[in-house]
């Protein structure tokens, strides 16, 4: 058990225990912070910078963003205060000049009053390239399919020279954890096709179900699915079982691989 | 012949970038060719000597004849005249007179101070002897005698700050270094150089690279490390080579390897070859990059010093840094901190550029007024233009102008005026130079080379520069200049790297100093400096103009009319405001408004 820090975030007395984020102790406290690119099941990367907090006590005092920073004891941290929310404005007016008809960051702008941009840019995008899948592919899920490219103002998400991806597996991991919708996963019939604004990431064959015959997981990804669940405990994936027909069988033995595979009918994508 | 029989002569030829340009090793042929011919080896043992950069690129390829105890400088040598300069001066013993650099040569180095360069251009970058032979690896071996803890004290005490930008005190840096935890620590050295129009690292790296090599031993030995990196710009050939080569010749003498110099002490140094990006010269985007992943920077809030490389403790030192540490070692604290200002000690290598008359390579003492660099060393400007300001730091830097020319350069003063010591580059603008179109330069550079991760930089200087564009273009409000500063006050504070946190200041130093300039683009719709295409019309005035036709014969665009000895005009439709004909009219006839 990790030692319980104390600190404060707008006025509340607030505990968390080592280690964690200035972020999560206030959402753990029931007080909100606007983030794009952080996500709970992936490691915190800072670039989207909505998350920045005023901090003082035992930090000089600044702004820093509380996806990163650690609990410290007797930090004093401000969330809302007049200059971060100036700063958070202009952000999100920005983010709203290069996606001005995303509902989900039209929505975020506007819990900040901002409903107009300045910063136009004339194309209407829906990535915001908080690279929330890039990362999700990389650090979880280990296929390194999705990558940015280009630099500075050019960098956008795409796959290895920008073809159908080889490293794709099909899981939609990405499309699960885009928060704007700009990767979407779709399945019609035995065809997945996994894509974005401007270009197709990977296309897959569904396996079909051994049971019931629909098609319903690409064999990449019950392959992955084989060799990080069942290969470790020494169990072999034999045959290709549907989660639908999965809660129809031996509930003890099939609820561990149900799991596992419950992902696979997780609607990952999000309604543009 | 005059000379003894014994006598050596040496003639030392320019190889740094420039000298190597301008046909440096041609030069060494020809020499060599025509000192065979001349039949005067077996005698007189002349020999040719290739030596780096002296800094003076302007009046490359720069040619030392050292005999008779005498040295004579050549400037602008190409191998035609090494015939004549054989047989005149080393033959005949009278140094071609007209050949030789004049005045402005001396000039430019009376009021420098070279410590870090004083070898640079003396002896050969490709000998390890020579640098041996020039006092090379003493302090070093001074040092391996030493406590690390002194060491480390005496770094402290000289007061030696980072060279590459930050200004960060190097001594303490090693010893956060030194007192992290960790069983393996790096030493790793920024050499990769890119801010525009810079060229101080390279120059000792191919000038002389067992400096740095050197210093970096030391540092090692302080910190506890042993295993060093350079991670050197893949652009930068010729410094690469020289670099790598100097790696080797230095393991074959056991100053790199194991049980170094007879210690038990080992320490070895791999060169990384830079992405190509200007971002990865930020200390974690370079760190990453070794790492072989994408240079981008991260979050900071450990230090690089406690989890850097590999998340192993990590000492980061710009090559001018490192090659400060063995002269601070041999001679002491005590002579260091006698050199240059209150607060920033020792001297700073600039790189000298734009519209100055000597560009080169400058290192100056501290403290120095900016005056004695751009008009003593610098040689003013040409064309007895006006002086407008000098920018400093790079395009995360500012301006300085003509008001506080006799401010000293150092640290503080620069950060005080608006701008940055930065890695050392200095670009002269005269009148003829616009600042707004000068800040959407440095904010386009920044654009196209921040790594593009977090929102503020990525998309705030996109916007920056778009605004800037409008203004230029004549279609800016003063609402512009408004949002520019609230963009500028955004990015500085809540960017994720020093690229970001810096990238606006361009435009906030020029906002600063020259806001008329900004006003002029605004309101009267004109760009004084008559750089900006859209707000500018050349015109020639009717008193002045000779009918010359020089200005008609050079415009490409076939804009100018008239007849000769009479008054020409320029046709507005067809002119692409090139400035040609204003650059080219001798009697200032060609009008910019």
């Amino acid at each position: 058990m990790a030692a319980m820090i104390t600190l404060t975030i707008n006025g509340k007395t607030v505990k968390a225990p080592e280690g964690t984020t200035v972020l999560e102790a206030a959402t753990d406290a029931g007080i909100y912070i606007p983030t794009i690119c952080h996500h709970p099941a992936l490691e915190p990367e800072g670039t989207c910078r909505l998350c920045i907090v005023e901090v003082s006590g035992s930090l000089r005092q600044g702004i820093r963003v509380s996806c990163i920073q650690e609990v410290k004891k007797g930090l004093v941290v401000e969330t809302e205060t007049e200059q971060i929310n100036k700063q958070r404005r202009l952000i999100l007016e920005l983010l709203l000049g290069r996606s001005p008809d995303t509902p989900y960051l039209i929505d975020l702008a506007a819990k900040y009053g901002v409903t107009t941009s300045r910063f136009l840019t004339g194309e209407s995008n829906d990535c915001v390239l908080c690279g929330r899948c890039v990362r999700v592919c990389r650090d979880e899920i280990g296929a390194y399919a999705l990558c940015f490219a280009n630099r500075g103002s050019a960098r956008k998400i795409t796959t290895d020279f920008e073809r159908l991806s080889e490293y794709c597996i099909g899981c939609g991991s990405c499309a699960q954890v885009c928060p704007t919708g700009a990767i979407q996963v779709e399945d019609r019939g035995d065809q997945r096709k996994i894509y974005t604004w401007d270009q197709v990431l990977a296309r897959f064959k569904l396996e079909r179900c051994d049971h019931c015959g629909t098609p319903f997981a690409p064999k990449k990804y019950l392959e992955l699915i084989n060799k990080k669940a069942y290969q470790p405990k020494g169990l072999e994936l034999v045959d290709y079982v549907c989660p639908e027909c999965f809660k129809k069988r031996d509930r003890v033995s099939g609820r561990r691989q149900a799991a596992a595979l419950r992902k696979s009918v997780v609607k990952w994508s999000v309604p543009r | 012949m005059n000379s003894k029989k014994s006598e050596q002569i040496v003639i030392s030829v320019c190889t740094g970038t420039g000298g190597v340009a301008a046909g440096g090793y041609k030069v060494i042929d020809a020499f060599e060719a025509c000192l065979r011919d001349s039949g005067l080896s077996a005698e007189y043992t002349p020999r040719t000597h290739k030596v780096g950069c002296r800094g003076f690129c302007a009046k490359d390829v720069l040619v030392d004849v050292a005999m008779n105890g005498q040295t004579a400088t050549y400037q602008f040598v190409t191998p035609e005249r090494v015939e004549k300069i054989v047989a005149e001066h080393i033959i005949g013993g009278e140094p071609v007179k007209k050949w030789l650099v004049k005045q402005d040569y001396h000039d430019f180095h009376s009021k420098q101070q070279k410590l870090v360069l004083a070898n640079c251009g003396r002896i050969d970058p490709e000998s390890i002897d020579e640098y041996i032979a020039s006092d090379g690896y003493q302090a070093v071996r001074k040092a391996l005698k030493m406590d690390p803890e002194k060491i480390i004290t005496v770094i402290k005490e000289s007061g030696l700050k980072g060279r590459g930008g930050g200004g960060f005190l190097t001594g303490i840096k090693w010893e956060s270094c030194r007192r992290a935890k960790g069983d393996i620590k790096y030493v790793l050295c920024n050499a990769d150089e890119g801010d525009p129009g810079a060229f101080m690292d390279r120059s000792v790296v191919e000038g002389n690279p067992h400096l740095v090599i050197e210093g970096m031993i030391i540092g090692a030995y302080a910190i506890g490390s042993t295993e060093g990196y350079v991670y050197i710009r893949a652009e930068y050939p010729l410094a690469v080579n020289r670099l790598r080569l100097a790696l080797d010749e230095a393991r074959e003498k056991n100053f790199l390897g194991e049980n170094i110099f007879g210690t038990d002490f080992n320490f070895d140094i791999k060169v990384v070859l830079g992405a190509g990006a200007f971002v990865c010269g930020e200390s974690t985007a370079l760190m990453t990059s070794i790492e072989d992943k994408a240079g981008e920077p991260r979050p900071k809030y450990v230090h690089t010093t406690d989890r850097g490389l590999w998340g192993k403790p990590s000492n980061l030192n710009n090559v001018e840094t490192w090659a400060n540490v063995p002269m601070i070692i041999e001679k002491g604290a005590k002579w260091y901190t006698g050199i240059g200002s209150e607060t920033s000690k020792g001297t700073k290598i600039f790189s000298l550029v734009g519209k100055i008359n000597n560009t080169g390579l400058v290192e100056v003492p501290m403290g120095i007024p900016l005056r004695d660099i751009i008009y003593s060393i610098g040689g003013g400007i040409p064309k007895k233009k006006e002086f407008k300001a000098v920018q400093t730091g790079g395009p995360s830097g500012g301006c300085i102008p003509a008001s506080h020319l006799d401010m000293p350069v150092d640290y503080e003063s620069l950060y005080e005026a608006g701008s940055m010591m930065g890695s050392g580059g200095m670009i002269v603008l005269d009148e003829d130079t616009c600042m707004v179109d000068m800040s959407k330069y440095f904010l386009d550079f920044c654009k196209d080379e921040g790594c593009g991760q977090c929102t503020p930089c990525r998309e705030g200087v996109a916007q920056m520069v778009r605004l800037l564009v409008e203004i230029t273009e004549g279609k800016g409000t003063m609402d512009h200049i408004g949002i520019l500063e609230e963009l500028s006050g955004m990015i500085k504070e809540t960017s994720l790297c020093g690229l970001g946190k810096s990238a606006p200041n361009p435009v906030l130093s020029t906002l600063q100093y020259f806001r008329d300039e900004y006003e002029a683009h605004i309101i009267e719709k004109r760009c004084p400096a008559g750089v900006c295409k859209a707000l500018t019309t050349f015109t020639i005035d009717e008193e002045k103009c000779t009918g010359c036709t020089l200005c008609a014969r050079n415009c490409q665009a076939g804009a100018i009319f008239g007849e000769k000895k009479e008054v020409h005009f320029i046709d507005q439709d067809k002119c692409v405001k090139c400035r040609i004909c204003y650059e080219k009219c001798k009697f200032n006839a060609v009008q910019k408004g």
